[in-house]
């Protein structure tokens, strides 16, 4: 059987100047979290947003292989992605308030896909809407369905859309940085509950963060990416344990970790930014921030085995 | 023996009228209440809370940028309100949160820089283009990069000019409200460690306002622990990180998500009340949240129980 | 290596043929305004009862000597239309420059300052809102007498309310930013946070609003000077060469029609070119 997302060689370009994906593969199995992480800019949240087909006019997406179920989702028509959309895969993103509509009530908002998508009454969809929100620990669900999105905080917008996504029981839900906007201990809240409900339901979850404290608490797997390339890809303790990559290496050192910090010491560092990346760029994208750096660097670099699924795009042997 | 005094704030409130709409009563909101502290010469308070707990409102009202509804707030043995601005632009600076919104869009960098030297009003051109030019290198910023505009660098750049800004006429303190929580890992390590570095070198005191712990664990020498408007735990840093004791600091260090894998989401315990700075509740401000509350809590206001160096507000601790 | 691209951003508002249009037009009128005296073939004034309402040269009888043929005064109309043009962007300009000068003075300050100045600021926006600016203008001009200063005055005294309104809100969200309070913090005066990080962040508004009041102020400059309460004879305004042609219109219909369309094409192209700036300082902003 086919995995339940493949992603390989993915491409993405906005109008031929910035490459914002190079060829990032990965695969998301049934009932797997798999964590793309990586800083602003390295094209995590457009991969995300290419999988679903979401892009901004102007870009162009490209890919060797982007299959749902074994199914190609190249070149399927709007209509029929529209209809994979929110059906079988669905999304939340960061900012809860922007992606709920404020002119329109909890209730209607969450009853409107699954009318759309299967044919079942307004009654039925009110009931499974406020199953679904007492399922995402929110407390008088037949409240919240009748208020506006603005009645709600942070952390319940978050939770109603989580419920949303979970509607029509997708299979695979994508979740772009869904705790970034939240306070810590909502924050945690929130996780706990994507945690019970990927096992439970043996969802699909492709979540996107930057954050190496969540993905090291959640993830099956971990892909790192950086200017539009998965550098590293490997189980998350095996990446924990012995991450390959220098970027991965610079990326752990930088964390500051309770209990564990020494202060009057300086905190580990990447030089540098992120770099701007055209078309037609060669070698790899960290280089010019990296201390291993050399004049191969310029040009193609292999991807090494180390040891099981573990790999990672590097002239350094495994 | 002890430091002399950098700031001392007594007793400061701070409320809000906040008007919901047309009809409905204006509220008040209550941001600071009642606050007491100060931080001794060369120390680092670092104050974490909450989004709407009220953290960013004292950095604002120790740097004259906001009045307070009473108390008195003195830096250096001086009453803020009674400072003339110039005066108090020579002893104390801000570095904000977004780089974006911090730095003038339209300004170059060097004359960023260079504003406040030039509003002092007593330095001639080619003394504040010299001391320009230090200040750049200082913070790590090339000449050239003192010729472009905001809108070409990148966010880390962006807040090394903000710090340039804020040292450049020397101050003794630097109040930091959130410095690099709009900053990627890697470059707020960097942010970081230049805040360090220059606190070291020049003697500055610091107010560092974070919603990150491990941030503030890396750079406080003291923590404040503020929930709805009031320091609910003061204690030097390693005695906070070590042993906390209000309900409250353990339940925010509960939810950080070191990058352990295998540990799992905690249970924070803090259930789905959020905290409402318009609507405090009687008695310990925390109780309707706090996992281990009795009935008295919602009735009998904490007392503040001293502890060498700060003190916590909690009716459950001894 | 420099890295920093220049912006790439899209420019909606230039990549619009209406703005080039518009500009075409708005630069056009600008040229006949400043180089008037050297581009027209006759003295605008000069009469010659002998050759009274010649024909444009698309009409046939026509007077090579005068393109645009004649007025009932034998006055030639080419002059006289590009003397009107003058008169009408020095009017348009000015006016706009003197309610822009109140009007974004007391936006800033009502803005920036907030409480009883904000008060006393939107107190006189509602008044002057509740005034009808052709009346209060024709009964200005009727009691004092027609002049060109009289003119720009009660028009610029009449026409800053827009000013005020963008002005006011404008600084309100800019002086929540950061860069405002750092400058505070910095010991900047007030002026200084005022002429040097608000107003230049405001301006590309501003210049928007502007280009609607130019062309605000010259059709009410025509509708005033079409009452005989604007620009004093013999000066060439459209507003007053439509006015006296409208006797001869039947027999000799292009004598209303040029200043007509004149009018039009230069109001049209000053809202053209304003859409454009607006869309382009738009784009930029996000």
């Amino acid at each position: 059987m086919s995995a339940l997302l493949e992603v390989e060689r993915l491409e993405v370009d906005f109008g031929g100047k910035v490459a914002a994906v190079r060829g990032t593969s990965f695969t998301v199995e049934r009932g797997e979290t798999h964590c793309l992480v990586g800083e602003s800019g390295c094209g995590k949240s457009v991969t995300a947003l290419s999988i679903m087909d979401l892009l901004a006019r102007g870009a162009r997406r490209r890919a060797q292989r982007l299959s749902f179920e074994g199914n190609d989702l190249r070149g399927l028509s709007d209509k029929a992605m529209a209809r994979l959309r929110g059906n079988e895969m669905a999304m939340i993103f960061q900012e809860p308030m922007t992606s709920l509509n404020p002119a329109y009530t909890v209730g209607s908002q969450m009853t409107e896909g699954l009318r759309r998508h299967r044919k079942v009454s307004q009654r039925e969809a009110t009931d499974r809407a406020a199953d679904l929100l007492a399922r995402v620990g929110i407390t008088a669900p037949g409240l919240r369905l009748g208020q506006f999105p603005h009645q709600l905080s942070g952390g319940l917008r978050q939770r109603v859309m989580i419920a949303m996504a979970l509607m029509c029981e997708p299979k695979l839900l994508i979740a772009d940085e869904p705790t970034t906007a939240l306070d810590v201990t909502v924050q945690a809240q929130i996780l706990r509950l994507l945690a019970t409900l990927q096992r439970d339901l043996g969802l699909g979850l492709l979540l996107i963060t930057h954050d190496l404290g969540i993905v090291a608490r959640i993830a099956t797997r971990v892909s790192v990416m950086y200017a539009g390339e998965v550098v590293e890809s490997a189980a998350t303790a095996d990446l924990f344990a012995n991450p390959k990559h220098p970027y991965t290496q610079g990326l752990l050192r930088c964390v500051p970790v309770p209990g564990k910090i020494q202060r009057d010491q300086p905190l580990g560092s990447i030089p540098g930014t992120v770099p701007r990346i055209g078309p037609g760029f060669e070698g790899c994208a960290f280089r010019e921030r990296c201390g291993f750096a050399d004049e191969t660097c310029a040009h193609a670099v292999p991807r090494h085995n180390a040891g099981g699924t573990h790999d990672f795009l590097c002239r350094l042997p495994a | 023996m002890t430091a002399p005094i950098a700031i001392e704030v007594k007793g400061v409130r701070k409320t809000f009228l906040v008007k919901d709409g047309l009809l409905s009563k204006p509220r008040h909101v209550v941001a600071v209440d009642d606050v007491s502290f100060s931080v001794p010469q060369g120390g680092v308070l670092g104050v974490v809370g909450e989004s709407g707990c009220g953290k960013s409102t004292p950095a604002r009202l120790i740097l004259g940028l906001l009045e307070p509804s009473a108390g008195e707030i003195t830096v250096e043995g001086q009453k803020i309100l009674a400072m003339d601005r110039k005066a108090r632009a020579r002893l104390i600076q801000p570095v904000f949160q977004d780089p974006f919104s911090s730095l003038n869009p339209l300004t170059r960098v060097r004359d960023i820089v260079a504003m406040p030297l030039i509003a002092q009003g007593t330095l001639d051109r080619a003394t504040v283009t010299t001391r320009v030019e230090e200040m750049l290198e200082r913070v790590g910023l090339s000449r050239e990069q003192g010729t472009r505009l905001p809108t070409e660098l990148s966010g880390g750049q962006r807040q090394r000019v903000a710090i340039a800004r804020a040292l450049v006429l020397r101050p003794r303190i630097v109040v930091c409200d959130e410095p690099t929580s709009a900053l990627d890992v890697s470059v707020q390590a960097q942010i970081l460690n230049l805040l360090a570095e220059l606190r070291k070198d020049l003697g500055l005191t610091y107010l560092f306002i974070s919603h990150n712990l491990a941030v503030v664990e890396h750079v406080a020498s003291d923590v404040a622990v503020m929930y709805l408007g009031r320091f609910v735990e003061r204690q030097p840093t390693e005695t906070l990180f070590a042993h906390p004791e209000h309900p409250y600091t353990k339940a925010l260090l509960a939810s950080v998500l070191t990058p352990e894998p295998g540990l799992g989401v905690p249970d924070v315990g803090l259930g789905d009340t959020l905290p409402d700075p318009a609507n405090i509740p009687p008695g310990c401000r925390f109780h309707p949240r706090c996992p281990i509350a009795e009935p008295r809590c919602s009735v009998e206001r904490p007392p503040l129980k001293p502890r060498p160096g700060g003190g916590v507000e909690c009716l459950l601790v001894p | 290596m420099s890295t920093a691209a220049t912006v790439a951003g899209p420019k909606r508002g230039w990549r619009n043929a209406g703005t080039w249009i518009g500009a075409i037009i708005v630069g056009a009128a600008a040229f006949c305004a400043l180089f008037a005296p050297l581009l027209v073939p006759h003295d605008p004034f000069a009469q010659d009862l002998g050759k009274r309402l010649l024909v444009p040269f698309w009409m046939e009888g026509t007077d090579p000597q005068h393109l645009l043929g004649t007025d009932q005064l034998g006055r030639d109309y080419l002059a006289r239309l590009i003397y009107g043009c003058r008169i009408s962007m020095t009017i348009g300009v000015t006016v706009s420059i003197v309610s822009g000068l109140i009007g974004i003075t007391m936006g800033i300050l009502g803005g920036f300052m907030g409480g009883r100045v904000d008060d006393a600021v939107l107190f006189a926006i509602t008044t002057r809102l509740s005034l009808p600016v052709v009346l209060v203008a024709l009964a200005v001009v009727g009691l004092l007498g027609s002049s060109m200063t009289l003119l720009v005055l009660t028009l610029g005294l009449l026409l800053w309310d827009r000013f005020a309104v963008v002005a006011r809100s404008t600084t309100m969200q800019v002086r929540n930013l950061d860069f405002v309070s750092a400058a505070w913090c910095a010991g900047c005066s007030r002026f200084r946070i005022l002429t040097r990080e608000v107003l230049p962040n405001i301006a590309s508004h501003l210049v928007v609003v502007a280009t609607l009041e130019i062309a605000l102020a010259i059709l009410l400059e025509a509708a005033l000077s079409f009452l005989g309460l604007g620009v004093p004879p013999p000066l060439p305004s459209w507003g007053l060469m439509i006015s006296e042609a409208k006797d001869y219109m039947f027999f000799s219909p292009w004598v209303i029609m040029i200043p007509g369309v004149a009018l039009f094409v230069l109001v049209l192209g000053i809202n053209l070119l304003g859409d454009g700036l607006r869309d382009a300082f738009g784009t930029r902003e996000r």
